[in-house]
């Protein structure tokens, strides 16, 4: 157990917890785009800046990647505090400019125009990497990366070309702050355009209708998990 | 995103605002819903819950299930409650006396408080633009006190003011479309969810909560109890009742409709009516009205996908 002090008010946290995640269980606040409980943190969209008082060092940082240290001050909207995460979400905002979370973060920070613009075609992402951690950690299809660096960075299957790994579980779709990400299912094919990816469905044996793709049941054999009774994926959750 | 699979699940977060030991009954759909839709909010949410079902299970004296706040208002006033307190955070945000942080303000009720007892107080205050999200648990009868019919009831349908019997076949009016009536408001976003879908039901939780003006959800939930089915059966019926098309999932996004979980081809009625016992005395006259009806609804909902899809494009 290790004790730290956030806007004025003792916690106590366990050992390898990292701020953000005391904060938010007691109900303090921090804004957060890429950050999931379940994931390993990793401090892409750096909207979750706080200013941390550690000895006589007074410093920001992403509170999401900084673990919780005896005697740790932390403080969530002291002027410069606010004034950093506006500039972030600034230099967010024309990465996308029509996702509905960075509308509502803009609206209830108070930021009205940003000061950016974008140079390339607007494709909605922000890189925070999300996806590309869930594919990894949540699901260990491992089918995404980061590609490029700097300003050319962006999130690409291997090489840029169809997503071999993928096996169309959504998983990303899901979680896509900015929902830049699309999955469709349509004539027993799913797409993932980003991904450049097309999975075959398999047909319910009892209704025929194509539900999940081949791929998604091969691994999920091969990983073993949730050992599914005999003749499980035969059938579509309806026809079960 | 209707049927993701495995993986997406997996990745709802843990925590839970709806504490078991609660008292609804086994297979209860509503529950599931509520539980989903905190899931989805998550901690910074104030909700004000109309009487109903979830407030009698989920708040015996001296008893809570409740881990946010939560407050219990008369059948009627859920909304009027619900924009108060919107209200009410404005102000003590502008006033400094508290941190400018999102909190989500929620109504909740059932299909009673909103389709019949407390659609003025909604009326109102969707007309007035509070930036609150209103839940409505729709089981399509006066569940808590006994299976009394509601406007929400479906034609046909048996409940004890409503009983099937030689001198009426159950519901004789039609079921009141609350989403419409929501939708006639112009608010920024109207959907229908079921907990069957999951997934669904979260994303547009989530999208309501982000809206920036008032947001309706009207959530199908299965009652085990009052509709004549098995517990284990509530998923299922809950995910026929949309491929039937006798409730449809769609949403009215700033005007433009769209519907989430598309069916190729609508299943046989029969399929969604016959499990249930309150359906079970229907002739195949009364199945034929209301295959109809389910058919023009969705045909007319298509139209309407179809309009919003070309004028965006």
């Amino acid at each position: 157990m290790v004790h730290l002090v956030i806007d004025g008010k003792g916690f106590q946290a366990e050992e390898g917890q990292n701020v953000l995640e005391v904060a938010l269980e007691n109900g303090i606040e921090i804004p957060h785009l890429c950050y999931h409980e379940q994931l390993s943190p990793y401090g892409g969209c750096r909207l979750c800046l706080v200013e941390i008082t550690r000895g006589a060092r007074t410093f920001l940082s992403t509170s999401c990647t900084y673990p919780c240290l005896e005697g740790l001050v932390v403080r969530t909207d002291t002027p410069d505090v606010l004034r950093a995460r506006r500039l972030v979400l600034e230099l967010l905002m024309p990465l996308a400019p029509e996702a509905p979370r960075l509308q509502a973060l803009a609206r209830q920070m108070g930021v009205t125009e940003t000061r950016f613009a974008s140079d390339e075609e607007v494709d909605d992402c922000i890189r925070c990497g999300l996806c590309i951690r869930a594919c990894a950690e949540l699901v260990g299809a491992e089918a995404i990366t980061f590609s490029g660096r700097g300003e050319r960075r962006k999130v690409e299957p291997p090489f840029g070309e169809e997503a071999l790994n993928c096996i169309g579980c959504g998983a990303c779709v899901f979680l896509c702050p900015t929902g830049c990400l699309h999955m469709e299912d349509q004539d027993g094919v799913r797409t993932l355009d980003k991904w450049k990816r097309t999975l075959s469905l398999k047909a319910c044996a009892s209704c025929g209708r194509r539900y999940l793709p081949f791929a998604q049941i091969e691994f999920a054999r091969q990983k073993g998990e949730d050992p599914p009774a005999e003749g499980w994926f035969e059938f579509c959750p309806d026809c079960r | 995103m209707n049927d993701a699979g495995l993986y997406a699940v997996k990745s709802l977060p843990k925590k839970e605002y709806l504490a078991p030991g609660h008292r609804s009954c086994p297979g209860c759909g509503e529950v599931l819903a509520v539980r989903l839709v905190h899931k989805a909010l998550g901690r910074n949410t104030i909700t004000a819950s109309a009487t109903g079902c979830m407030e009698i299970v989920s708040s015996p004296f001296p008893l809570t299930s409740w881990e946010i706040p939560w407050i219990h208002v008369a059948f009627e006033n859920a909304a009027a409650v619900a924009g108060g307190i919107e209200a009410a955070l404005k102000v003590l945000q502008r006033k400094g006396k508290i941190a400018p942080k999102e909190i989500n303000v929620v109504a909740m009720a059932g299909d009673g408080g909103t389709a019949d007892i407390g659609l003025q107080a909604l009326s109102g205050a969707l007309e007035r633009g509070h930036d609150f999200l209103y839940v409505c648990y729709d089981n399509e009868a006066y569940m808590n006190t006994g299976v009394q019919r509601s406007s929400a009831t479906p034609f046909g349908a048996h409940t004890t003011t409503s009983p099937a019997g030689t001198a009426v076949p159950g519901q004789i009016t039609w079921k009141k479309n609350m989403p419409e009536i929501v939708a006639a408001h112009k608010i920024p976003y109207v959907a229908t969810a079921t907990p069957s879908y999951p997934l669904d039901l979260i994303n547009k939780i989530e999208k309501g909560a982000a809206a920036e003006g008032p947001a309706y959800v009207h959530i199908l939930s299965v009652c085990p109890t009052g509709w004549g089915i098995g517990s284990a059966e509530t998923i299922k019926i809950g995910r026929l009742a949309v491929q039937t098309g006798f409730f449809p999932l769609y949403e009215v996004e700033d005007g433009a409709y769209k519907i989430t979980v598309d069916c190729a081809e609508l299943l046989p009625l029969e399929r969604y009516l016959q499990p249930q016992g309150r359906f079970r005395h229907l002739s195949e006259e009364l199945i034929a009205q209301l295959r109809r009806r389910v058919f023009e609804q969705w045909a007319e909902l298509k139209r309407r996908a179809a309009l919003s899809a070309s004028a965006a494009r």
